[in-house]
């Protein structure tokens, strides 16, 4: 770490400007110094590597996929609700997949 | 055969109208809507209630109260945004009872976040090192960050499903939870870092766990 750059920002305080810094909010010096600091401190250069990550989850939509008895499970309930018909709760589904 | 829909077409005053005609044609639509979002909210969902039998039931309640709520629903917001807002109130409802009855959600997502599930998260990691460009094994901090969602408090772990996973904006986030904006900001950010200290903590962890974890 070198400590010119990151005697700028604490460590800590570059990581709570993360959020800013995603969402493009952060003012001139604030993002200047911002990227001094992560200019000379690899251990924030990997802190945002993983905040980008984490604030790029859509990912996780995908993953487990639902059981394949579930629409037709869900679909009997509505239909014992009276909320859907008897052709939409036996018939295929003539929808696009879920998106997950 | 009419065009098939997707999760967009949910939100068009067409399908509104479709959803609120009567009869057969009411009903077509709504099993419709269930196709095209079941899985959707079953994401949604299961990412905060653990149990699988919970979870079905929520999504069933959350069609019920969509049914129930769609006469009054004044498309202020989007339907599905809408949609987020009764299924988020119904988990809701659902962790406050367990609160009430001492038992914390998260210790059972806890239990069920089990060693062996973050062994197996960490087993592709070993590419690890204080290298500025060694998160490598890309697989494997996606897999942490998926287990560190889990250890996420209720509030945090709600915003960032929202925000960051279901892709909703900050003001549809505040909408859906009650919260103001700033403080779907501060949530969001906390739950962020979270993820972050416990998937360092992790793969620190694995690094300093013996021979084998440097490259």
């Amino acid at each position: 770490m070198n400590l010119f750059y990151t005697m700028l920002y604490p460590c800590d305080k570059v990581r709570d400007f993360m959020y800013g810094y995603l969402e493009g909010e952060l003012p001139m010096l604030t993002s200047i110094r911002f990227h001094l600091h992560l200019n000379g401190c690899t251990a924030c250069r990997e802190y945002l590597f993983l905040y980008r990550k984490a604030a790029n989850a859509e990912q996780f939509r995908k993953e487990n996929p639902p059981p394949d008895e579930l629409l037709s499970t869900t679909l009997d309930f509505l239909k014992r609700e009276g909320i859907v018909g008897e052709a939409d709760s036996d018939g295929p589904a003539d929808a696009v997949p879920p998106s997950g | 055969m009419a065009p098939a829909l997707d999760f967009e077409a949910i939100n068009t005053p067409d399908f509104l109208g479709r959803l609120r005609e009567s009869g057969a044609a009411g009903q077509r639509a709504f099993g419709e809507l269930v196709r095209v979002t079941h899985a959707k909210f079953l994401g949604f969902i299961r990412r905060q209630l653990a149990s699988p039998e919970e979870c079905q039931e929520v999504l069933q309640e959350t069609y019920l109260a969509v049914h129930k709520g769609l006469g009054g629903f004044k498309g202020d917001s989007k339907l599905t945004t809408w949609m987020f807002s009764l299924a988020h109130h119904k988990i809701c409802d659902r962790i406050g009872d367990r609160q009430r009855s001492h038992v914390e959600l998260t210790e059972n997502r806890e239990a069920a976040l089990s060693t062996e599930s973050a062994d197996d998260a960490l087993a592709g990691a070993t590419a690890w090192d204080a290298a500025p460009d060694r998160l490598s094994a890309r697989n494997a901090v996606e897999a942490l960050i998926g287990k560190a969602i889990e250890t996420l408090p209720d509030q945090a772990r709600q915003v960032y499903q929202l925000r960051d996973v279901e892709g909703l904006s900050g003001e549809e986030t505040a909408a859906v939870t009650g919260m103001t904006a700033e403080n779907v900001r501060v949530q969001l950010h906390r739950a962020r870092r979270k993820i972050v200290d416990w998937v360092q903590e992790k793969m620190t962890g694995a690094a300093a766990s013996g021979p084998g974890m440097a490259p």
